[in-house]
């Protein structure tokens, strides 16, 4: 029988408050049946002996356990400064009104609970329903914090309030992709990803507490030294003078890619998680404006030639700072506008949330690039020969520019004009499912973090790969197009841990690298699967 | 006179505390864009797959187009018939339909309630038609009855499923249950006034005609007289006080989640009102302790958004 977690549980002493048993998950078919009975590898005894781990089998954070009852204290009393701090117009501009109507009108109906793809796919785990942690936090606010709350909670919803209660939230912050698939469906508008994102918000800018890879190697680093991947802007110039000689090696076409060209119309914006982990991309993209005749450059001024955001995921004012930074160099090279790459939360960050940050000058019209790609593939001026992508190809929706931008249709555009074979998931558009990599899960794996990410979170995008490809054959090469550089990595993390590819030929890449596979132009194939090119020269 | 006192009071607490609501929404800063797709005012060839204007080629360059019909296609099946729930929740929406159903009925019957009453105030406007004060009475049967039936059969449903049902039962308090049964009472006394001793609702409508006339009656009958019918007065009165005091409050609120949540999609324009506003935001003044965020109570967020951290936790 299923053991029941209720948020009051969150502050009772336990080892572990929700484990996945082998046979929780949700099954998958074949050929993959033997990852069914597998777990989360249980952490390192020696590695977690110092930090925060009775939540359940992993670890996003590490939050070190306190020394004594002052560390304790103290971490309770900052977080109630925190909340405190979220409810104030100076503090939580940004999102009171969401927020504020999100704590007071849920009626608990769990109808969120079967939209989100984590909770479905750890076995329905209480933990994961997307109103936990919102009702955890709800409660809190109720008692601590609102007059005469501790006589309140006995008939609003009890719970108390301990380092263990408030370490265990912040790790639950980390459990939820921030999707907002949730949103979507609930009958009165609550947004239970938004409360989680105010969750990781409190721990940032007030206690200090967040995932390395999103704060000290991310925003921090970006800030730093340019760019959340450590490259400084000397390394990003070198990775694009490699790229480009790359791309004639593979293509035969002499890409030029330009740097800080002042007056360009379009400053294109890359992850640059792209420039090492997918150059193609990159190098594509170059092809395509070219051939197209676009005045764009990149920028190698720092933070510029990265459009990575992640403070998107868990701090305002990081956000900000990044943002505004974009948006700085923007302006000093008198672009006409910010082209944003494949990368989804960058896309949401700079071209919608920013939007009520930048003001006067520094608010430089942003266009996503499936919108640019749109205009040159279905302007007519490149010529396409569809037959050299003769291979079956399924769209993901990133969820950042699908259900939080509306830009949908462009790429499905691009698609069907130059992949015959294109099917769609099931569902898709903005009610598609996460990769499962989002709010920062793709570039995060601290301890067995990456485990659980592969076994839950970025499972039922697994399952949605499999079914549109089923009735294909195993051997014929099939292609993934996410047009995010969160979402492939998270992709490609999935095909490599169930090992999609030797078991069912599944690939992955971008959609600019099925645009110039398939321009009539190019001499060799772009995309290869494994060994083979995905046509003949 | 005493039941047109509690009545009186409780329709003033409800219009105090919905007003205190919408006061407070209306005077909070502009939030960051945070709509979700599909934004149902959006143009037709738009909303078909859950577009937006930012599909469009250069979309600041053009006019931006919204659709007030679309928005309505979509928002009255929702109000009326609960339709987000039919669709991603169906066992719930057996009952919840009715419920909700029942109350929206509640307050049409109350409504028609009102103009009868207005149609038989002595020296007000001329008195209506006999066949138009026939047809209102009507309505108010039908309303009324159909009215009371769904709300009885709703809410006790929303009981029994929310007892039942481990998904809801886990993480209801007991608040939750006492707002169904308040609620059911309503109904339940309703039911039986007019079931028992009242089934043309003759007795609401000399309760209605007193409560704008302060307390003459319309004829020899008033609710008040029975058990039902004083029980019937009480549990309205305090519902429509309590209402706004819970997050059963949704009921009107949820304008504020779609309109300035969910499908606030208004770009911001050099010298517009969302550029306005977003000044005066950032010349707000942020206390966060973290030390990355180097806050102290008297820069403003502009400021601390153009700087650089210097610590890193």
């Amino acid at each position: 029988m299923k053991e029941t977690v209720k948020p009051s549980d969150m502050a009772k002493p336990s080892e572990c408050l929700c484990h996945i048993e082998p046979g929780d998950l949700s099954p998958l078919p074949p050929p993959y049946e033997d990852f069914n009975e597998k777990a989360i590898p249980p952490l390192n005894p020696e590695k977690v002996k110092h930090i925060e781990t009775s939540l359940d089998d992993t670890v996003a954070i590490g939050i070190p356990k306190p020394a004594n009852r002052e560390e304790e204290e103290e971490l309770v009393r900052r977080f109630l400064s925190g909340l405190k701090k979220l409810f104030e117009k100076e503090n939580n501009w940004t999102f009171l009104q969401p927020l504020l109507l999100s704590m007071e009108h849920c009626t608990k109906c769990q109808t969120c609970s079967d939209a989100c793809p984590v909770y479905e796919m750890s076995g329905k785990k209480d933990i994961h329903r997307p109103m936990f942690r919102a009702e955890v936090l709800r409660r809190i606010y109720n008692k601590y914090l609102k007059p005469g709350g501790k006589i309140t909670a006995k008939l609003t919803g009890d719970i108390d309030l301990n380092w263990t209660t408030i370490a265990r939230l912040a790790e639950l912050s980390y459990r939820c992709t921030l999707c907002r698939r949730c949103a979507t469906v609930c009958p009165i508008g609550v947004d239970n990803g938004l409360i989680n994102h105010e969750i990781r918000k409190l721990f940032s800018q007030e206690v200090g507490i967040s995932p390395k890879e999103l704060h000290e190697k991310g925003t921090v680093q970006h800030l730093r030294v340019g760019s959340s991947t450590g490259m400084n802007p000397l390394a990003a110039k070198d990775s694009v003078d490699f790229i480009q000689e790359e791309m004639e090696e593979i293509t035969g076409w002499k890409v030029d890619i330009p740097w800080d060209v002042e007056g360009a119309d379009i400053l294109l914006l890359h992850n640059a998680g792209e420039m090492l982990a997918w150059p193609e991309n990159v190098g594509a993209f170059a092809i395509i404006f070219q051939a197209a005749g676009l005045s764009w450059t990149l920028s190698s001024e720092t933070v510029g030639y990265d459009a990575v955001n992640y403070g998107l995921w868990y701090d305002d004012v990081q956000f900000s700072r990044v943002a505004v930074r974009h948006a700085e160099i923007a302006r000093r090279l008198k672009v006409k506008k910010i082209v944003m790459g494949e990368c989804g939360h960058a896309h949401k960050a700079l071209t919608v949330i920013a939007d009520r940050l930048l003001t006067g000058d520094l608010n430089i019209p942003r266009e996503s690039a499936m919108v640019t790609l749109e205009k040159i593939v279905l302007g007519g001026k490149l010529k396409f020969d569809p037959r050299r992508n003769d291979f079956p190809v399924t769209l993901h929706d990133p969820c950042n520019f699908v259900r939080a931008m509306g830009i949908v249709e462009p790429q499905r555009r691009i698609l069907r004009k130059i992949a015959p074979r294109f099917r769609e998931m099931t569902p898709h558009g903005v009610d598609n499912y996460c990769c499962g990599g989002g709010s920062g899960f793709a570039i995060m794996s601290p301890y067995n973090f990456e485990a659980w990410r592969n076994l839950v979170s970025s499972r039922k995008k697994f399952l949605q790969i499999l079914n549109a490809f089923q009735g294909e054959p195993a051997e014929i090469p099939k292609y993934v197009c996410a047009p995010c550089s969160n979402c492939k990595g998270a992709i490609r993390d999935i095909i490599n841990f169930y090992h999609a590819e030797e078991r069912s030929r599944i690939y992955y890449g971008g959609l600019v690298e099925l645009i110039v596979n398939a321009m009539a132009d190019m001499k060799k194939p772009l995309i290869q699967f494994g060994d083979d090119p995905s046509w003949k020269a | 006179m005493g039941f047109y006192l509690l009545s009186y009071l409780c329709i003033l607490v409800f219009f105090l505390a919905a007003g205190c609501h919408v006061y407070r929404q209306w005077t909070l800063p502009m939030h960051v864009r945070w709509e979700l797709y599909p934004v149902q005012h959006e143009v037709s060839e738009k909303l078909a797959h859950g577009g937006s204007y930012m599909e469009n080629w250069n979309w600041w360059e053009k006019e931006q187009r919204s659709s007030f019909l679309n928005e309505l296609k979509y928002m009255v099946p929702e109000i009326l018939f609960i339709r987000g729930l039919w669709k991603e929740n169906r066992k719930l929406w057996w009952v919840s339909f009715p419920f909700h159903f029942g109350l929206y009925l509640m307050i049409a019957t109350f409504g028609l309630l009102v103009l009868h009453a207005f149609s038989v105030l002595p020296g007000g406007a001329p008195p209506a038609e006999g066949a138009l004060r026939t047809l209102l009475s009507g309505m108010i049967v039908l309303t009324g009855w159909v009215g009371l039936i769904l709300g009885v059969t709703g809410s006790a449903g929303m009981f029994f499923r929310r007892l039942i049902d481990p998904e809801l039962r886990d993480y209801s308090s007991f608040v939750d249950y006492f707002n169904i049964v308040f609620i059911f009472l309503f109904f339940l006394f309703a039911f039986l006034a007019c079931l028992l001793t009242d089934p043309l609702l003759e007795g609401a409508k000399a309760y209605t005609f007193g409560l704008l006339t302060g307390g003459d009656s319309l004829n020899a009958y008033t609710p008040a007289q029975t058990f039902l019918g004083g029980g019937t007065i009480v549990f309205a009165s305090l519902l429509v006080a309590y209402v706004p005091l819970t997050h059963m409050s949704h009921m009107f609120m949820k304008y504020f989640f779609y309109h300035n949540v969910k499908w606030d999609d208004a770009p911001n324009r050099r010298g517009g009102p969302v550029e306005a506003a977003v000044l005066k935001n950032l010349a707000l003044k942020p206390t966060w302790k973290a030390k990355h965020v180097e806050a102290d109570g008297r820069k403003s967020w502009q400021e601390i958004a153009s700087s650089a951290p210097k610590e890193m936790k």
